[in-house]
Protein backbone atom coordinates (compact mmCIF):
# COMPACT_ATOMS: atom_id res chain seq x y z
CA UNK A 1 0.00 0.00 0.00
CA UNK A 2 1.55 3.29 -0.98
CA UNK A 3 1.75 6.42 1.11
CA UNK A 4 -1.14 8.17 -0.64
CA UNK A 5 -3.44 5.19 -0.07
CA UNK A 6 -2.47 5.09 3.57
CA UNK A 7 -3.09 8.80 3.85
CA UNK A 8 -6.54 8.35 2.32
CA UNK A 9 -7.37 5.71 4.91
CA UNK A 10 -6.21 7.98 7.67
CA UNK A 11 -8.36 10.74 6.21
CA UNK A 12 -11.42 8.50 6.17
CA UNK A 13 -10.89 7.64 9.79
CA UNK A 14 -10.54 11.26 10.78
CA UNK A 15 -13.62 12.35 8.90
CA UNK A 16 -16.84 13.38 10.59
CA UNK A 17 -20.28 13.41 9.02
CA UNK A 18 -21.81 16.85 8.70
CA UNK A 19 -24.39 17.47 11.44
CA UNK A 20 -27.89 18.58 10.51
CA UNK A 21 -27.12 21.95 12.07
CA UNK A 22 -24.60 22.68 9.33
CA UNK A 23 -27.49 23.95 7.25
CA UNK A 24 -27.83 26.82 9.71
CA UNK A 25 -24.52 28.18 8.44
CA UNK A 26 -26.30 29.09 5.24
CA UNK A 27 -27.94 31.87 7.18
CA UNK A 28 -24.60 33.62 7.50
CA UNK A 29 -24.64 34.38 3.83
CA UNK A 30 -25.51 38.02 3.37
CA UNK A 31 -29.18 38.58 3.69
CA UNK A 32 -28.95 41.01 0.83
CA UNK A 33 -31.16 38.76 -1.15
CA UNK A 34 -33.21 41.52 -2.63
CA UNK A 35 -36.67 40.64 -3.74
CA UNK A 36 -36.66 37.16 -2.27
CA UNK A 37 -40.36 36.78 -1.53
CA UNK A 38 -39.84 34.15 1.15
CA UNK A 39 -37.77 36.61 3.17
CA UNK A 40 -39.52 39.94 3.02
CA UNK A 41 -37.16 42.71 4.02
CA UNK A 42 -39.71 44.22 6.34
CA UNK A 43 -40.06 41.07 8.37
CA UNK A 44 -39.03 41.80 11.95
CA UNK A 45 -35.64 40.37 12.80
CA UNK A 46 -36.78 38.53 15.86
CA UNK A 47 -38.94 36.15 13.89
CA UNK A 48 -35.92 34.67 12.22
CA UNK A 49 -34.22 34.50 15.58
CA UNK A 50 -37.07 32.61 17.12
CA UNK A 51 -37.43 30.30 14.20
CA UNK A 52 -33.77 29.44 14.35
CA UNK A 53 -33.65 28.83 18.05
CA UNK A 54 -36.78 26.77 17.78
CA UNK A 55 -35.37 24.72 14.97
CA UNK A 56 -32.07 24.17 16.63
CA UNK A 57 -33.72 23.20 19.86
CA UNK A 58 -36.28 20.93 18.27
CA UNK A 59 -33.85 19.23 15.96
CA UNK A 60 -31.21 18.85 18.60
CA UNK A 61 -33.69 17.48 21.06
CA UNK A 62 -35.10 15.11 18.50
CA UNK A 63 -31.78 13.93 17.17
CA UNK A 64 -29.81 13.69 20.38
CA UNK A 65 -32.05 13.17 23.32
CA UNK A 66 -34.93 11.19 22.00
CA UNK A 67 -33.06 8.25 20.51
CA UNK A 68 -30.50 7.97 23.29
CA UNK A 69 -32.97 8.38 26.06
CA UNK A 70 -36.58 8.04 25.17
CA UNK A 71 -36.32 4.97 23.00
CA UNK A 72 -34.56 3.07 25.73
CA UNK A 73 -37.39 3.82 28.06
CA UNK A 74 -40.08 1.26 27.55
CA UNK A 75 -43.07 2.78 29.23
CA UNK A 76 -44.37 6.12 28.20
CA UNK A 77 -45.61 8.18 31.12
CA UNK A 78 -47.88 10.79 29.60
CA UNK A 79 -51.17 9.91 27.94
CA UNK A 80 -50.90 9.92 24.16
CA UNK A 81 -52.15 12.89 22.15
CA UNK A 82 -55.44 12.11 20.40
CA UNK A 83 -55.32 12.58 16.65
CA UNK A 84 -57.66 15.15 15.08
CA UNK A 85 -61.31 14.27 14.63
CA UNK A 86 -63.48 15.03 11.62
CA UNK A 87 -62.49 15.20 7.96
CA UNK A 88 -58.75 15.11 7.40
CA UNK A 89 -56.54 15.53 4.34
CA UNK A 90 -55.88 12.24 2.57
CA UNK A 91 -52.46 10.67 2.60
CA UNK A 92 -51.34 10.73 -1.04
CA UNK A 93 -47.93 9.09 -0.74
CA UNK A 94 -45.47 7.52 1.67
CA UNK A 95 -43.90 10.80 2.71
CA UNK A 96 -44.11 11.42 6.43
CA UNK A 97 -45.13 14.69 8.05
CA UNK A 98 -44.59 15.21 11.75
CA UNK A 99 -45.67 18.23 13.72
CA UNK A 100 -43.20 19.15 16.47
CA UNK A 101 -44.28 21.60 19.10
CA UNK A 102 -41.80 22.81 21.69
CA UNK A 103 -43.25 24.36 24.82
CA UNK A 104 -41.77 26.44 27.57
CA UNK A 105 -43.54 24.14 29.98
CA UNK A 106 -43.87 26.30 33.09
CA UNK A 107 -43.42 24.58 36.43
CA UNK A 108 -44.36 20.95 36.41
CA UNK A 109 -45.30 18.78 33.49
CA UNK A 110 -46.93 20.91 30.84
CA UNK A 111 -49.58 18.40 30.07
CA UNK A 112 -50.97 17.38 33.38
CA UNK A 113 -54.48 17.63 32.04
CA UNK A 114 -55.67 20.99 30.92
CA UNK A 115 -52.48 22.03 29.14
CA UNK A 116 -53.43 25.60 29.92
CA UNK A 117 -50.22 26.53 31.62
CA UNK A 118 -47.92 25.70 28.75
CA UNK A 119 -47.06 28.04 25.90
CA UNK A 120 -45.80 26.83 22.59
CA UNK A 121 -42.48 28.41 21.77
CA UNK A 122 -41.79 26.57 18.61
CA UNK A 123 -43.80 24.94 15.89
CA UNK A 124 -42.13 22.93 13.22
CA UNK A 125 -43.53 20.74 10.51
CA UNK A 126 -41.03 18.06 9.70
CA UNK A 127 -41.34 16.52 6.25
CA UNK A 128 -39.58 13.29 5.36
CA UNK A 129 -39.73 12.37 1.68
CA UNK A 130 -41.16 8.99 0.69
CA UNK A 131 -37.65 7.62 0.14
CA UNK A 132 -36.54 9.34 3.38
CA UNK A 133 -33.68 10.91 1.46
CA UNK A 134 -34.84 14.47 1.94
CA UNK A 135 -35.93 16.31 5.03
CA UNK A 136 -37.85 19.54 5.07
CA UNK A 137 -38.14 21.62 8.21
CA UNK A 138 -40.92 24.16 7.92
CA UNK A 139 -41.17 26.44 10.88
CA UNK A 140 -44.48 28.06 11.62
CA UNK A 141 -44.16 31.48 13.27
CA UNK A 142 -46.09 31.29 16.49
CA UNK A 143 -47.59 34.76 16.09
CA UNK A 144 -49.30 33.88 12.81
CA UNK A 145 -52.92 35.01 12.83
CA UNK A 146 -54.89 32.07 11.50
CA UNK A 147 -58.33 30.53 11.53
CA UNK A 148 -58.49 28.09 14.41
CA UNK A 149 -61.22 25.46 14.19
CA UNK A 150 -63.48 24.45 17.03
CA UNK A 151 -61.57 22.16 19.33
CA UNK A 152 -62.11 20.26 22.52
CA UNK A 153 -59.57 21.14 25.18
CA UNK A 154 -57.63 18.34 26.90
CA UNK A 155 -59.88 18.95 29.91
CA UNK A 156 -62.95 18.29 27.78
CA UNK A 157 -64.28 21.82 27.30
CA UNK A 158 -65.45 22.90 23.87
CA UNK A 159 -63.47 25.81 22.42
CA UNK A 160 -65.25 27.64 19.58
CA UNK A 161 -63.67 28.44 16.22
CA UNK A 162 -62.02 31.85 15.91
CA UNK A 163 -59.24 33.82 14.27
CA UNK A 164 -56.27 34.11 16.59
CA UNK A 165 -52.54 33.54 16.91
CA UNK A 166 -51.65 29.97 16.11
CA UNK A 167 -49.97 29.41 19.43
CA UNK A 168 -53.26 30.15 21.16
CA UNK A 169 -54.56 26.96 19.55
CA UNK A 170 -52.04 25.15 21.69
CA UNK A 171 -52.76 27.14 24.83
CA UNK A 172 -56.49 26.47 24.71
CA UNK A 173 -56.87 23.22 22.82
CA UNK A 174 -53.57 21.45 23.32
CA UNK A 175 -51.53 19.65 20.71
CA UNK A 176 -54.51 18.00 18.98
CA UNK A 177 -55.98 21.42 18.31
CA UNK A 178 -52.73 22.68 16.75
CA UNK A 179 -52.60 19.49 14.74
CA UNK A 180 -56.11 20.04 13.41
CA UNK A 181 -55.42 23.73 12.73
CA UNK A 182 -52.28 22.95 10.76
CA UNK A 183 -53.97 20.26 8.70
CA UNK A 184 -56.83 22.58 7.77
CA UNK A 185 -54.52 25.48 6.93
CA UNK A 186 -52.04 23.49 4.91
CA UNK A 187 -54.19 20.64 3.57
CA UNK A 188 -51.13 18.53 4.36
CA UNK A 189 -51.84 15.22 6.05
CA UNK A 190 -49.87 15.35 9.29
CA UNK A 191 -49.12 11.78 10.27
CA UNK A 192 -47.81 12.34 13.75
CA UNK A 193 -47.44 14.98 16.37
CA UNK A 194 -44.94 15.39 19.16
CA UNK A 195 -44.71 17.81 22.01
CA UNK A 196 -41.40 18.58 23.69
CA UNK A 197 -41.32 20.41 26.99
CA UNK A 198 -38.09 22.35 27.11
CA UNK A 199 -38.48 23.21 30.76
CA UNK A 200 -38.18 19.49 31.36
CA UNK A 201 -34.51 19.89 30.55
CA UNK A 202 -34.01 21.63 33.86
CA UNK A 203 -35.26 18.58 35.67
CA UNK A 204 -33.32 16.27 33.41
CA UNK A 205 -30.12 18.10 34.24
CA UNK A 206 -30.81 17.85 37.95
CA UNK A 207 -31.65 14.18 37.66
CA UNK A 208 -28.24 13.73 36.05
CA UNK A 209 -26.56 15.46 38.95
CA UNK A 210 -25.65 18.47 36.83
CA UNK A 211 -23.77 18.95 33.59
CA UNK A 212 -20.13 19.90 33.34
CA UNK A 213 -19.58 22.89 31.07
CA UNK A 214 -16.64 25.18 30.42
CA UNK A 215 -17.74 28.77 30.72
CA UNK A 216 -15.40 30.95 28.64
CA UNK A 217 -15.89 34.10 30.70
CA UNK A 218 -17.57 35.06 33.96
CA UNK A 219 -21.27 35.77 33.56
CA UNK A 220 -23.51 38.07 35.55
CA UNK A 221 -26.78 38.38 33.71
CA UNK A 222 -29.70 39.48 35.88
CA UNK A 223 -32.00 39.17 32.87
CA UNK A 224 -31.27 35.48 32.53
CA UNK A 225 -30.91 35.20 36.34
CA UNK A 226 -27.49 33.79 35.77
CA UNK A 227 -24.26 34.27 37.66
CA UNK A 228 -21.35 32.03 36.77
CA UNK A 229 -17.63 32.12 37.29
CA UNK A 230 -15.23 31.52 34.46
CA UNK A 231 -13.97 28.00 33.79
CA UNK A 232 -15.02 24.40 33.99
CA UNK A 233 -17.87 23.77 36.40
CA UNK A 234 -20.93 21.73 37.03
CA UNK A 235 -24.17 23.54 36.31
CA UNK A 236 -27.43 22.55 37.97
CA UNK A 237 -30.69 22.57 36.04
CA UNK A 238 -31.56 26.18 36.73
CA UNK A 239 -28.09 27.43 35.83
CA UNK A 240 -27.95 25.23 32.75
CA UNK A 241 -31.22 26.64 31.49
CA UNK A 242 -29.99 30.19 32.05
CA UNK A 243 -26.78 29.30 30.31
CA UNK A 244 -28.45 28.06 27.16
CA UNK A 245 -30.95 30.91 27.09
CA UNK A 246 -28.67 33.85 27.87
CA UNK A 247 -27.89 35.94 24.88
CA UNK A 248 -26.23 39.25 25.64
CA UNK A 249 -23.98 38.36 28.52
CA UNK A 250 -22.32 35.45 26.77
CA UNK A 251 -20.50 35.13 23.47
CA UNK A 252 -21.06 37.65 20.73
CA UNK A 253 -24.77 38.08 21.38
CA UNK A 254 -25.86 36.48 18.12
CA UNK A 255 -28.49 33.80 17.77
CA UNK A 256 -26.03 31.56 16.02
CA UNK A 257 -23.71 31.77 18.96
CA UNK A 258 -26.54 30.90 21.30
CA UNK A 259 -27.61 27.98 19.14
CA UNK A 260 -24.09 26.64 19.24
CA UNK A 261 -24.04 26.96 22.99
CA UNK A 262 -27.31 25.07 23.13
CA UNK A 263 -25.87 22.35 20.98
CA UNK A 264 -22.76 22.03 23.11
CA UNK A 265 -24.98 21.80 26.14
CA UNK A 266 -27.23 19.19 24.55
CA UNK A 267 -24.23 17.17 23.54
CA UNK A 268 -22.86 17.29 27.08
CA UNK A 269 -26.29 16.26 28.33
CA UNK A 270 -26.51 13.33 25.93
CA UNK A 271 -23.00 12.24 26.88
CA UNK A 272 -23.72 12.38 30.55
CA UNK A 273 -26.93 10.45 30.01
CA UNK A 274 -25.02 7.87 28.01
CA UNK A 275 -22.52 7.52 30.82
CA UNK A 276 -25.29 6.68 33.25
CA UNK A 277 -25.96 3.26 31.84
CA UNK A 278 -23.98 1.79 34.71
CA UNK A 279 -25.87 3.77 37.34
CA UNK A 280 -29.37 2.30 37.29
CA UNK A 281 -30.84 4.43 40.06
CA UNK A 282 -29.84 7.73 38.56
CA UNK A 283 -30.59 6.52 35.06
CA UNK A 284 -34.15 5.62 35.87
CA UNK A 285 -34.71 8.99 37.55
CA UNK A 286 -33.40 10.65 34.42
CA UNK A 287 -35.49 8.57 32.06
CA UNK A 288 -38.55 9.44 34.08
CA UNK A 289 -37.92 13.15 33.60
CA UNK A 290 -36.99 12.79 29.97
CA UNK A 291 -40.01 10.78 28.99
CA UNK A 292 -42.25 13.16 30.91
CA UNK A 293 -40.93 15.95 28.72
CA UNK A 294 -41.92 14.31 25.46
CA UNK A 295 -45.41 13.39 24.44
CA UNK A 296 -46.66 11.96 21.17
CA UNK A 297 -49.74 10.59 19.51
CA UNK A 298 -50.52 6.90 19.99
CA UNK A 299 -49.62 6.06 16.39
CA UNK A 300 -46.06 7.24 16.87
CA UNK A 301 -44.87 4.00 18.37
CA UNK A 302 -41.27 3.13 19.10
CA UNK A 303 -40.40 1.54 15.73
CA UNK A 304 -41.91 4.47 13.83
CA UNK A 305 -40.09 6.94 16.01
CA UNK A 306 -36.86 5.06 15.62
CA UNK A 307 -37.19 5.09 11.86
CA UNK A 308 -37.82 8.82 11.88
CA UNK A 309 -34.79 9.50 14.04
CA UNK A 310 -32.68 7.12 12.02
CA UNK A 311 -33.53 8.88 8.80
CA UNK A 312 -32.84 12.22 10.45
CA UNK A 313 -29.46 11.01 11.56
CA UNK A 314 -28.63 9.54 8.15
CA UNK A 315 -29.80 12.50 6.13
CA UNK A 316 -27.07 14.56 4.61
CA UNK A 317 -27.34 18.21 5.64
CA UNK A 318 -27.46 19.26 2.01
CA UNK A 319 -30.72 17.37 1.85
CA UNK A 320 -32.26 19.25 4.75
CA UNK A 321 -34.14 22.33 3.75
CA UNK A 322 -35.06 24.89 6.39
CA UNK A 323 -37.99 27.07 5.43
CA UNK A 324 -40.30 29.40 7.27
CA UNK A 325 -43.94 29.68 6.26
CA UNK A 326 -44.03 32.86 4.16
CA UNK A 327 -45.51 35.61 6.30
CA UNK A 328 -45.88 39.37 6.36
CA UNK A 329 -46.92 41.81 9.08
CA UNK A 330 -50.62 41.62 9.78
CA UNK A 331 -52.41 44.67 8.34
CA UNK A 332 -54.45 45.18 11.48
CA UNK A 333 -51.59 44.66 13.94
CA UNK A 334 -47.96 44.95 12.84
CA UNK A 335 -46.87 42.89 15.85
CA UNK A 336 -48.71 39.91 14.45
CA UNK A 337 -48.21 38.09 11.20
CA UNK A 338 -50.37 36.84 8.42
CA UNK A 339 -49.47 34.11 5.98
CA UNK A 340 -48.68 35.08 2.44
CA UNK A 341 -51.43 32.88 1.04
CA UNK A 342 -50.18 32.24 -2.47
CA UNK A 343 -46.55 31.68 -1.45
CA UNK A 344 -47.63 29.45 1.43
CA UNK A 345 -49.88 27.50 -0.91
CA UNK A 346 -46.93 26.84 -3.25
CA UNK A 347 -44.87 25.61 -0.31
CA UNK A 348 -47.56 23.28 0.99
CA UNK A 349 -48.37 21.97 -2.47
CA UNK A 350 -44.77 20.81 -2.64
CA UNK A 351 -45.13 19.15 0.72
CA UNK A 352 -48.35 17.42 -0.32
CA UNK A 353 -46.84 16.22 -3.56
CA UNK A 354 -43.53 15.32 -1.94
CA UNK A 355 -41.89 17.26 -4.78
CA UNK A 356 -38.12 17.58 -4.66
CA UNK B 1 -38.31 19.22 -1.77
CA UNK B 2 -38.96 22.56 -0.21
CA UNK B 3 -36.31 24.53 -1.94
CA UNK B 4 -37.21 28.04 -0.95
CA UNK B 5 -39.69 28.89 -3.55
CA UNK B 6 -37.56 31.67 -4.92
CA UNK B 7 -35.01 29.17 -6.09
CA UNK B 8 -35.41 28.21 -9.74
CA UNK B 9 -34.77 24.61 -10.71
CA UNK B 10 -31.04 24.27 -10.53
CA UNK B 11 -30.57 20.61 -11.27
CA UNK B 12 -27.79 20.08 -13.73
CA UNK B 13 -26.75 23.71 -13.59
CA UNK B 14 -23.00 24.20 -13.67
CA UNK B 15 -21.33 25.86 -10.70
CA UNK B 16 -20.05 28.62 -12.96
CA UNK B 17 -23.62 29.31 -14.15
CA UNK B 18 -24.73 29.64 -10.56
CA UNK B 19 -21.85 31.97 -9.78
CA UNK B 20 -22.61 34.09 -12.81
CA UNK B 21 -26.28 34.21 -11.90
CA UNK B 22 -25.42 35.13 -8.31
CA UNK B 23 -23.82 38.37 -9.52
CA UNK B 24 -27.24 39.75 -10.32
CA UNK B 25 -29.31 37.43 -8.15
CA UNK B 26 -27.34 36.79 -4.93
CA UNK B 27 -29.75 34.15 -3.71
CA UNK B 28 -28.56 31.83 -6.50
CA UNK B 29 -25.39 31.48 -4.45
CA UNK B 30 -27.13 29.45 -1.77
CA UNK B 31 -27.42 26.56 -4.23
CA UNK B 32 -23.64 26.25 -4.02
CA UNK B 33 -23.94 25.98 -0.28
CA UNK B 34 -26.46 23.19 -0.68
CA UNK B 35 -24.18 21.41 -3.09
CA UNK B 36 -20.89 21.63 -1.31
CA UNK B 37 -21.26 22.43 2.38
CA UNK B 38 -21.26 18.73 3.28
CA UNK B 39 -18.20 18.04 1.18
CA UNK B 40 -16.29 20.93 2.73
CA UNK B 41 -17.38 19.90 6.21
CA UNK B 42 -15.92 16.44 5.71
CA UNK B 43 -12.65 17.90 4.49
CA UNK B 44 -12.31 20.39 7.33
CA UNK B 45 -13.38 17.83 9.94
CA UNK B 46 -10.47 15.65 8.82
CA UNK B 47 -7.98 18.43 9.31
CA UNK B 48 -9.33 20.27 12.33
CA UNK B 49 -11.96 18.03 13.89
CA UNK B 50 -15.70 18.61 14.17
CA UNK B 51 -15.51 21.43 16.73
CA UNK B 52 -14.28 24.07 14.32
CA UNK B 53 -15.54 22.58 11.08
CA UNK B 54 -19.09 23.87 11.13
CA UNK B 55 -18.07 27.45 11.67
CA UNK B 56 -15.25 27.27 9.18
CA UNK B 57 -17.52 25.96 6.44
CA UNK B 58 -19.88 28.87 7.06
CA UNK B 59 -16.95 31.25 6.82
CA UNK B 60 -15.73 29.61 3.62
CA UNK B 61 -19.02 30.38 1.92
CA UNK B 62 -19.05 33.88 3.32
CA UNK B 63 -15.60 34.54 1.84
CA UNK B 64 -16.56 32.84 -1.41
CA UNK B 65 -19.67 34.96 -1.64
CA UNK B 66 -17.60 38.11 -1.25
CA UNK B 67 -15.20 37.01 -3.96
CA UNK B 68 -17.66 35.58 -6.41
CA UNK B 69 -17.15 38.46 -8.83
CA UNK B 70 -13.51 37.40 -9.22
CA UNK B 71 -14.32 33.80 -10.08
CA UNK B 72 -13.05 32.73 -13.48
CA UNK B 73 -16.23 31.57 -15.18
CA UNK B 74 -14.22 29.49 -17.64
CA UNK B 75 -14.07 26.80 -14.94
CA UNK B 76 -17.41 25.02 -14.62
CA UNK B 77 -16.45 23.19 -11.42
CA UNK B 78 -16.16 25.46 -8.38
CA UNK B 79 -14.87 22.80 -6.02
CA UNK B 80 -11.15 23.60 -6.35
CA UNK B 81 -11.94 27.25 -5.67
CA UNK B 82 -13.98 26.38 -2.56
CA UNK B 83 -11.38 23.87 -1.33
CA UNK B 84 -8.76 26.59 -1.78
CA UNK B 85 -10.68 29.08 0.34
CA UNK B 86 -11.33 26.48 3.02
CA UNK B 87 -7.66 25.47 2.99
CA UNK B 88 -6.55 29.06 3.53
CA UNK B 89 -8.94 29.35 6.45
CA UNK B 90 -7.72 26.03 7.85
CA UNK B 91 -4.17 27.39 7.84
CA UNK B 92 -5.22 29.94 10.44
CA UNK B 93 -5.69 27.01 12.76
CA UNK B 94 -2.36 25.34 12.03
CA UNK B 95 -1.67 24.87 15.74
CA UNK B 96 -4.95 23.03 16.22
CA UNK B 97 -4.21 20.91 13.21
CA UNK B 98 -0.71 19.93 14.24
CA UNK B 99 -1.93 19.18 17.77
CA UNK B 100 -4.67 16.99 16.32
CA UNK B 101 -2.18 14.87 14.39
CA UNK B 102 0.22 14.76 17.31
CA UNK B 103 -2.54 13.53 19.59
CA UNK B 104 -3.20 10.79 17.10
CA UNK B 105 0.45 9.88 17.21
CA UNK B 106 0.23 9.36 20.93
CA UNK B 107 -3.14 7.67 21.07
CA UNK B 108 -3.85 6.10 17.72
CA UNK B 109 -7.33 4.86 18.46
CA UNK B 110 -8.85 7.56 20.56
CA UNK B 111 -10.92 10.15 18.81
CA UNK B 112 -10.88 8.19 15.62
CA UNK B 113 -14.17 7.40 13.97
CA UNK B 114 -15.08 3.76 14.19
CA UNK B 115 -14.41 1.92 10.98
CA UNK B 116 -16.32 -1.07 9.64
CA UNK B 117 -15.44 -4.25 11.41
CA UNK B 118 -14.23 -6.34 8.48
CA UNK B 119 -11.18 -4.99 6.82
CA UNK B 120 -8.34 -6.78 5.22
CA UNK B 121 -4.84 -7.41 6.41
CA UNK B 122 -3.52 -4.37 4.60
CA UNK B 123 -5.77 -2.38 6.84
CA UNK B 124 -3.98 -3.69 9.87
CA UNK B 125 -0.73 -2.44 8.43
CA UNK B 126 -2.36 0.92 7.79
CA UNK B 127 -3.60 1.07 11.34
CA UNK B 128 -0.30 0.23 12.94
CA UNK B 129 1.47 2.81 10.82
CA UNK B 130 -1.19 5.45 11.50
CA UNK B 131 0.60 7.07 14.45
CA UNK B 132 3.70 7.39 12.32
CA UNK B 133 1.72 8.82 9.44
CA UNK B 134 0.01 11.32 11.70
CA UNK B 135 3.36 12.29 13.18
CA UNK B 136 4.75 12.86 9.71
CA UNK B 137 1.76 15.06 8.80
CA UNK B 138 2.27 17.12 11.93
CA UNK B 139 5.91 17.63 10.97
CA UNK B 140 5.31 18.85 7.42
CA UNK B 141 5.63 22.48 6.41
CA UNK B 142 2.11 23.90 6.28
CA UNK B 143 2.31 24.72 2.57
CA UNK B 144 3.52 21.25 1.67
CA UNK B 145 0.77 19.70 3.77
CA UNK B 146 -1.90 21.77 2.03
CA UNK B 147 -0.82 20.44 -1.35
CA UNK B 148 -0.48 16.86 -0.15
CA UNK B 149 -3.92 16.81 1.45
CA UNK B 150 -5.68 18.54 -1.43
CA UNK B 151 -4.36 15.71 -3.60
CA UNK B 152 -4.88 12.82 -1.21
CA UNK B 153 -8.10 13.88 0.50
CA UNK B 154 -9.86 16.11 -2.02
CA UNK B 155 -8.86 14.21 -5.16
CA UNK B 156 -7.84 17.37 -6.95
CA UNK B 157 -5.52 17.20 -9.94
CA UNK B 158 -2.20 19.09 -9.95
CA UNK B 159 -3.77 21.77 -12.12
CA UNK B 160 -6.74 22.10 -9.78
CA UNK B 161 -4.50 22.39 -6.74
CA UNK B 162 -2.50 25.07 -8.54
CA UNK B 163 -5.68 26.97 -9.27
CA UNK B 164 -7.12 26.56 -5.80
CA UNK B 165 -4.00 27.84 -4.04
CA UNK B 166 -3.03 30.35 -6.70
CA UNK B 167 0.44 28.84 -7.31
CA UNK B 168 2.16 27.48 -10.44
CA UNK B 169 1.78 23.78 -11.26
CA UNK B 170 5.54 23.37 -10.93
CA UNK B 171 5.31 24.51 -7.34
CA UNK B 172 2.52 22.01 -6.71
CA UNK B 173 4.76 19.23 -7.97
CA UNK B 174 7.75 20.24 -5.93
CA UNK B 175 5.73 20.68 -2.73
CA UNK B 176 3.99 17.37 -3.26
CA UNK B 177 7.28 15.57 -3.90
CA UNK B 178 8.84 17.03 -0.80
CA UNK B 179 5.84 16.13 1.32
CA UNK B 180 5.62 12.57 0.03
CA UNK B 181 9.34 12.07 0.49
CA UNK B 182 9.02 13.01 4.14
CA UNK B 183 5.97 10.85 4.68
CA UNK B 184 7.60 7.87 3.02
CA UNK B 185 10.78 8.37 4.99
CA UNK B 186 8.79 8.35 8.21
CA UNK B 187 6.89 5.23 7.16
CA UNK B 188 10.01 3.50 5.92
CA UNK B 189 11.86 4.15 9.15
CA UNK B 190 9.07 2.87 11.29
CA UNK B 191 7.61 0.09 9.24
CA UNK B 192 9.92 -2.67 8.07
CA UNK B 193 7.00 -4.22 6.16
CA UNK B 194 6.78 -1.23 3.92
CA UNK B 195 8.48 -1.51 0.55
CA UNK B 196 9.52 1.42 -1.51
CA UNK B 197 7.84 1.53 -4.89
Amino acid sequence: MDDLTMLRRLGEDLEHEPPATLALQRRRLPDGLPGAPSRPLNRPRWIRGWAMIGLAAAITAAVLVAPTVLLENLGRVAAPVPSPTGARPTKPNEALNVLLVGTDGRPGPAFRGNGLDARSDTMVLLHLSADRGRVGVVSIPRDSMVRIPACVSPAGTAVPARTDMINSAFATGGLSCVWKTVEILTKVRVDHAMEIDFSGFREMVDALGGIEITVPQAVDDPKAKLKLRKGRQILNGEQALGYVRARYSLGDGTDLERIKRQQRFMRALAQKAGGLLTDPVRLSAFLDKASAAIRTDAGLDLPTMRSIFDSLKETRPEAVEFVTVPVRPHPADPHRLEWDRSAAERLFTRLREDAG
Amino acid sequence: MVHTMTAPPTTGTRDSDLLEESLTRPEAFSALFDRYSGMLYRYVSRRLGPEVAEDLVGETFLVAFGRRAHYDLAYADARPWLFGIATKLVSRHHRTEAARYRALRRAPVEGVVESPAERVVAEVAARTSRPVLAGALAGLAAKDRDVLLLIAWCDLSYEEVARSLGIPVGTVRSRLNRARRKVRAALGDADPMHEEE
